[in-house]
């Protein structure tokens, strides 16, 4: 059990953006999907939790710099049998 | 090496690791359009490591390593410290040697390289922690410089031994306090991007990475001119967010903080460098 970031696509779609996929520390962790999403014409950021630490900087990059607000940290559980 | 290396063996594509399968089919290791933009969506040549959440350091060497402009030509040569721990997850031939030497062993690679490879270009890059650079490595740092060793330096600047628990490095700023410097450091911190233009570098560049792509075009202009002219050497801040304090995510506030303040940006380039600069340009090397 632990944070992991998580996008949320419907309105990251809305913008052409990538920064957080710059700026997490984390290789091939936060990704791009340039596949049109939600009937915009953007691809929308998308999370490998497996690979995620949570330190957050996503959602400071995305929520304090830019205002968007399309990143939360959820807590990831495992499923039950 | 030849990105050759890299190519599996169909016999055994249905037994190995997806990332293993995504360096041959998915990487991007070489052509003018390789850059940071590749971070979106390429498969790139840092693997998992275990560098603390919201490191600075590992994001700043994942902008490093996208701008390489052709990595299976590249040799990284890197010491002892926090930057050590992502060394094995690298793609890359590296070479980890003493502690503080990087810089002499870079010179050895290279000039070994360019006598055993004529025809080919290759590119030693020295990648090491401030103690290592501007302690306890000065003199190879430096020789490096009055020698016009064809390399490039990238001194990660976190301004603490971080790893053995927080020392005083030359790099500390004047009156900072760690967990084992509790009487401040009575010094100021040591000019390092000064000291390298003084000692006939090429190019020298401080700043933070703040600015991905700015750490980028840095990178690229660094190694480009270290090929042709001599050494070149970039002072990167990349702060220890354990050892000052900070969170997880406040690495990059305190990056934007320093840009203003201790880190305000610092560029060198000596006039051979900036015409040889212009000259790529003009040919859409850079």
């Amino acid at each position: 059990m632990y944070y992991v970031a998580k996008v949320n696509s419907e309105m990251c779609s809305t913008h052409k953006c990538n920064m957080c996929t710059l700026y997490c520390p984390e290789a091939n962790t936060l990704m791009y999907d340039k596949e049109p999403k939600h009937g915009n014409s953007n691809g929308t950021s998308w999370v490998d939790e497996d690979r995620c630490k949570g330190c957050a900087i996503c959602v400071y990059v995305c929520s304090d710099l830019l205002e968007r607000n399309c990143i939360e940290m959820v807590m990831v559980t495992t499923e039950e049998a | 090496m030849s990105v050759d290396i890299y190519k599996i063996n169909p016999e055994f594509r249905d037994i190995m690791p997806k990332e293993i399968l995504d360096l041959e089919d998915n990487a991007t290791w070489e052509g003018e359009k390789r850059g940071i933009n590749d971070l979106t969506d390429k498969k790139e040549i840092l693997e998992e490591h275990s560098l603390c959440a919201g490191c600075p350091e590992a994001a700043a060497l994942r902008y490093i390593l996208a701008s390489l402009p052709t990595p299976s030509e590249t040799v990284i040569v890197n010491s002892t410290g926090c930057t050590s721990l992502m060394f094995p997850h690298i793609a890359l031939h590296t070479v980890h040697s003493l502690f503080g030497n990087q810089n002499a062993v870079a010179s050895g690679i290279k000039r070994v390289l360019d006598w055993r490879f004529p025809d080919k270009t290759k590119d030693v890059v020295v990648l090491a922690g401030d103690g290592a650079t501007i302690d306890i490595g000065l003199d190879y740092t430096l020789q490096s410089f009055f020698r016009q060793e064809k390399i490039t330096t990238i001194c990660f600047d976190n301004e603490v031994y971080a790893n053995t628990g927080g020392q005083e490095s030359g790099s500390t700023p004047k009156g900072q306090v760690f967990k084992m410097a509790p009487k401040g450091k009575v010094f100021d911190k040591v000019p390092m991007w000064e000291l390298a233009v003084t000692s006939g570098v090429q190019y020298s560049v401080k700043l933070t990475a703040s600015a991905p792509k700015s750490v980028a075009k840095v990178v690229r202009e660094a190694i480009l001119i270290a090929r042709e002219l001599g050494p070149t050497y970039i002072h990167l801040y990349t702060p220890c967010i354990l050892e000052i304090g900070l969170d997880a995510n406040e690495g990059l506030w305190e990056m934007k903080e320093q840009d203003k303040d201790r880190f305000v940006s610092f560029k060198y380039v000596s006039p051979e460098a900036e015409e040889y600069l212009k000259n790529c340009k003009k040919e859409g090397i850079l």
